[in-house]
C-alpha cells in the first residue's frame, strides 16, 4: 500500500486510513487528513523532505517520516 | 474549581486554530492592537481585556493560546486545554467565542463541535468571508447556527462589519446563561479519544454540504469594487471551491522549487541577516553618542565623588547599555514580522527543516536562531513558536552560541590590533571568517549537545514538523508595527532592569573602595587626570582583586589578571570589554583617538610577572575565540531561566559555553605558539 511519502510532484490521492500507531497520527488527523479526502503533492523541499500537501483547500507541510502514516487508496 | 465568580463579571473565552482570524477579533473587542498572526502556533501567551467602553459588556475577555482541538498529546497542549476548562486565574468561562476561517470550514469546526459536545455554551464567529466571497460564495448564518444549534456570526475583520451583531449575541448569551451551566461542561478526554476524530470530520463534512451558497447578484457586484481594495494576492475566481489559492500555488513554484527555493530563501536570510548590522548600526552610535555625550556632561558639571560617578557611570552608561540594543531588536523585528506576515517563514520553516533535524532541531528553530545573531534575549523569545518542548529547549540552549552583535566591537578592536597599517581590507575578511567559523563549530557543538539531549531536557516527545503554509498575502503594515512595538517594549522590560542591575553592581565592583586615588597631576589636563584616576581606582577595587583571583585561570590562556578584570566587565554586556581594557590599559588620550591609543597601549602591555608581551598575535586570536563561545552575558542567563522555567539550563550554558571557550582558547594559544606564532 502506497502512503502520501512516496507521491510525486502533481500527483494526487485518497487517503484510505491513517495509521493511529505512529506519535503523529493526531495531529495529522487534526489538520484534516482523514479518510475519503483527496490530497495531492505540490511542492517538496531541496532535500526532498519535508512535503507539501494540500488537503481540503489548505497546504500542509510535514515531515516524510510522518506522511507515511497517511495510507492511500 | 476556582470559578470566576470572585471577580463578579463572566468570563468569555476567545479560542481557535491558528490562522482564524482570534488574535484579529480579539483586538476588535478589546482594543488593544496586538499581533495578528500569520504563523500557526504563535499566540503562545494569555491576552485578558475588558472590552472596549462602546461595545457596553462588562466582562472579562480572555484570548487564549492557539489550539487545533481537546484532545492534547503534549505537555503544552495539556497546559492549553485545561486552561480552557478551568483557567488558573479566572475559573471557567461563562460563554466561549469560537473563531473560524470560511474558506476552511471543513478544518476549523472540529474545534466548535469539540467544544459544543463538551458542553460549553459558544458562540461561532466565521471570519475572512471577503476571501470566500471572491470565490462566489457566502455562508449562510442560519442553516450553519441550525446544524450546530449555536449562535454564528459572520464577521469582516478588515471592515468591522458583523461586529454589531456578534455584541447583541453576546448580551443576549450573557443574559440566557446562569451559573449552572457550567457543571454540564465535562472533559473532552472523557467521551472521546484520537480514533473518534474521523467520525467528527464525518460529522462536520455533512454539516458543510448545506451551508456554502452562492452569492447573489448585487452582493457580487460589492464584492467586484471590494477587489480592488482589498490588497490580497489571491485569484478572483477559483471554480474549485476547494483548491488552494492559485496564486499561493504559483508563487509557490518558484519560493519551493527544488533549487531555486533553496537560493531564494539563502538570499532572503542573508539580506536580513546583513541588514540587521547595516541599517542599525548607524542608530546604534546615535544611543551610544547620546549617552556618551549625557555622560560627559554630568560628570562636567557636578562635584566629581561617588554620588556623581554612580549617576555618569553607572545609571546613565547602563542605561545606554541597555537602549543600544533597541534599533537593531526594532529592525529585527520588522523584518520578520513583514515577512511572517507575508506567509513567507511558514516556507522558510520547510526548507530548511532537513538539515537542522539532523541535529535535533527543527525547521521552526531556524528563525530564532537567526535572531540570536542580533542578541540572545529576543531570539529566546522567538523560540516559543517551537510547540515540541525538547526542540524548544534545545533552541534556546544553542543560541547564545550565534555570534550577538554585542561581541563586534570586541572582534573590531583585536582585528584592528592584528592587522598589517596598509591591509586594512583584510579586516572584513578576518571578520566573515569569524562568523563562518562560529556557524561550523555551533553546528558540531549542537550536534554533540544532543547526543546528551535526554538527560539535559528530560522531554521525551517525538521529533514532529506539520505546518499550515498560509496564503500568501500583502503584509499589513500597520499589525507588523504595532507586533514590532510590542517586542521591543518585551525586551526593555526583560531584559532592561537585569542589564541595568549589574552594570550597577559591576560599577560597584570597579569604583570601590579606592574611591580617591592619587595620582600625578603636574602637566596633564583635567581630562587625562580623571581617566588616571579612573584607571587608579580600577586598579585597587574589588573587581581587581577578583582579577587576581583567576590570575591562575588567566596565565595558561597566555593572559594575566587585567584582561581577566575587563573579562569580570563583560559580564554586564560585551561591548563593555572594550572600554574596560582601555581603563586598565590607562589610556589616557581625548576620545576621538581613543582607539589607535587604545591599540598602542595594547602593544606596549607586558605581563606582569615575566615581561613577556601581553597582547602577542596568539593571545589576540585567542580572545577572539574566547568571545565567539563565552556565555559572559547576565541578561542572557536571565531570560533563560523565565524561557525555560528553572535554573537548570541557563547553569548547563554558563558552564558549557564558557567551560568550552576557555578550553579552545587554551587550544588556540598554545596550538599557535607550538606552531611558532607568538
Amino acid at each position: 500500500m502506497r502512503t502520501a511519502a512516496e507521491l510525486n510532484i502533481k500527483e494526487s490521492g485518497i487517503i484510505a486510513e491513517i495509521d493511529f500507531s505512529h506519535p503523529s497520527s493526531k495531529r495529522i488527523i487534526e489538520h484534516g487528513f482523514t479518510p475519503g479526502q483527496t490530497i495531492e503533492l505540490v511542492n517538496k523541499s531541496i532535500f526532498n523532505d519535508p512535503i507539501a500537501l494540500s488537503i481540503r483547500g489548505t497546504l500542509i507541510a510535514l515531515r516524510k517520516s510522518e506522511a507515511g502514516c497517511i495510507k492511500l487508496k | 474549581m476556582k470559578t470566576n465568580s470572585d471577580l463578579q463579571v463572566p468570563l468569555i473565552t476567545l479560542v481557535g486554530p491558528p490562522n482564524s482570524g482570534k488574535t484579529t477579533l480579539f483586538n476588535i473587542l478589546s482594543g488593544k492592537n496586538y499581533k495578528t498572526v500569520n504563523y500557526p502556533g504563535s499566540t503562545v501567551e494569555y491576552y485578558t481585556s475588558r472590552f472596549l467602553p462602546k461595545y457596553n459588556i462588562n466582562a472579562e475577555l480572555l484570548d487564549s493560546p492557539g489550539i487545533v482541538s481537546l484532545l492534547p498529546e503534549s505537555p503544552d497542549e495539556n497546559v492549553a486545554v485545561d486552561s480552557l476548562y478551568s483557567h488558573p486565574k479566572l475559573g471557567t468561562p461563562d460563554l466561549l467565542i469560537s473563531t473560524i476561517d470560511s474558506c476552511q470550514l471543513s478544518r476549523h469546526l472540529l474545534l466548535p463541535m469539540q467544544l459544543i459536545n463538551s458542553g460549553f455554551n459558544v458562540i461561532i464567529v466565521v471570519t475572512m468571508t471577503d476571501i470566500l466571497a471572491k470565490r462566489g460564495l457566502k455562508i449562510s448564518e442560519s442553516k450553519l447556527s441550525k446544524a450546530l444549534n449555536c449562535d454564528v456570526v459572520v464577521i469582516n475583520g478588515r471592515s468591522k462589519e458583523g461586529v454589531d451583531k456578534l455584541i447583541e449575541v453576546i448580551n443576549s448569551n450573557l443574559d440566557r446563561i446562569g451559573e449552572s451551566d457550567k457543571k454540564n461542561i465535562i472533559p473532552y478526554t472523557s467521551i472521546q479519544d484520537k480514533k473518534d476524530l474521523v467520525g467528527t470530520f464525518k460529522e462536520i463534512e455533512n454539516v458543510i454540504h448545506s451551508v456554502y451558497e452562492p452569492l447573489n447578484k448585487n452582493e457580487k457586484i460589492n464584492v467586484s469594487s471590494a477587489n480592488n481594495e482589498l490588497k490580497i494576492l489571491q485569484d478572483k475566481i477559483v471554480t474549485n471551491e476547494f483548491s488552494p489559492d492559485k496564486v499561493t500555488l504559483k508563487i509557490d513554484s518558484i519560493l519551493l522549487h527544488r533549487f531555486w527555493g533553496f537560493l531564494i530563501f539563502l538570499i532572503v536570510m542573508g539580506l536580513t541577516f546583513t541588514s540587521i548590522f547595516w541599517l542599525a548600526q548607524p542608530l546604534m552610535n546615535l544611543v551610544d553618542e547620546l549617552f556618551t555625550t549625557l555622560n560627559t556632561l554630568v560628570i562636567e558639571n557636578f562635584e566629581p565623588g561617588w554620588f556623581t560617578f554612580l549617576v555618569s557611570d553607572g545609571i546613565i552608561s547602563g542605561t545606554g547599555s541597555v537602549l543600544v540594543f533597541v534599533p537593531q531588536i526594532l529592525i529585527l523585528f520588522l523584518i520578520l514580522g513583514l515577512l511572517e506576515d507575508s506567509g513567507y517563514l511558514a516556507r522558510g520553516a520547510m526548507l530548511i527543516d532537513k538539515p537542522l533535524s539532523k541535529i535535533g532541531l527543527n525547521g521552526r528553530s531556524f528563525v530564532p536562531m537567526l535572531s540570536g545573531f542580533a542578541c540572545a534575549i529576543p531570539a529566546m523569545i522567538a523560540a516559543r513558536t517551537i510547540p515540541n518542548r525538547k526542540e524548544r529547549l534545545f533552541t534556546i540552549f544553542i543560541i547564545p552560541l550565534m555570534s550577538c552583535s554585542a561581541r563586534i566591537p570586541v572582534y573590531a578592536l583585536l582585528i584592528a590590533y592584528l592587522l598589517p597599517k596598509d591591509k586594512p581590507w583584510l579586516g572584513g575578511i578576518i571578520l566573515g571568517g569569524i562568523y563562518f567559523f562560529s556557524i561550523i563549530t555551533s553546528i558540531v557543538v549542537a550536534w554533540f549537545i544532543n547526543k546528551f539531549s535526554k538527560r539535559i531536557f528530560s522531554a521525551n516527545e517525538s521529533s514532529s514538523f506539520i505546518l499550515e503554509l498560509p496564503s500568501y498575502r500583502i503584509p499589513k503594515l500597520s499589525a507588523v508595527l504595532s507586533n514590532t512595538y510590542n517586542s521591543s517594549k518585551q525586551y526593555l522590560l526583560r531584559a532592561g532592569p537585569t542589564i541595568l542591575g549589574f552594570s550597577l553592581l559591576l560599577w560597584f565592583l570597579t569604583f570601590f573602595p579606592n574611591i580617591n586615588p592619587e595620582v600625578e597631576t603636574t602637566g596633564r589636563t583635567t581630562e587625562q587626570i580623571q581617566n588616571l584616576e579612573r584607571a587608579e581606582r580600577l586598579e585597587h577595587s574589588f573587581a581587581s582583586d577578583l582579577g587576581i583571583l583567576i590570575q591562575p585561570f588567566m596565565s595558561p590562556i597566555g593572559m594575566d589578571w587585567r584582561v581577566g578584570v575587563s573579562l569580570i566587565s563583560a559580564f554586564a554586556a560585551r561591548e563593555v570589554f572594550v572600554s574596560s581594557l582601555a581603563l586598565t590599559f590607562k589610556v589616557t588620550s581625548e576620545d576621538d583617538e581613543e582607539q589607535s591609543t587604545l591599540l598602542n597601549s595594547l602593544g606596549d602591555a607586558k605581563i606582569e610577572a615575566t615581561g613577556e608581551k601581553l597582547f602577542t598575535v596568539a593571545t589576540s586570536i585567542g580572545l577572539i575565540v574566547f568571545f565567539i563561545f563565552a556565555l559572559q552575558c547576565l541578561s542572557t542567563v536571565a531570560v533563560s531561566r523565565k524561557e525555560t522555567g528553572g535554573w537548570k539550563i541557563p547553569i548547563l550554558q554558563v558552564f558549557i559555553f564558557t567551560g568550552l571557550a576557555y578550553f579552545m582558547t587554551f587550544l588556540t594559544v598554545n596550538g599557535l605558539r607550538f606552531f611558532g606564532v607568538q
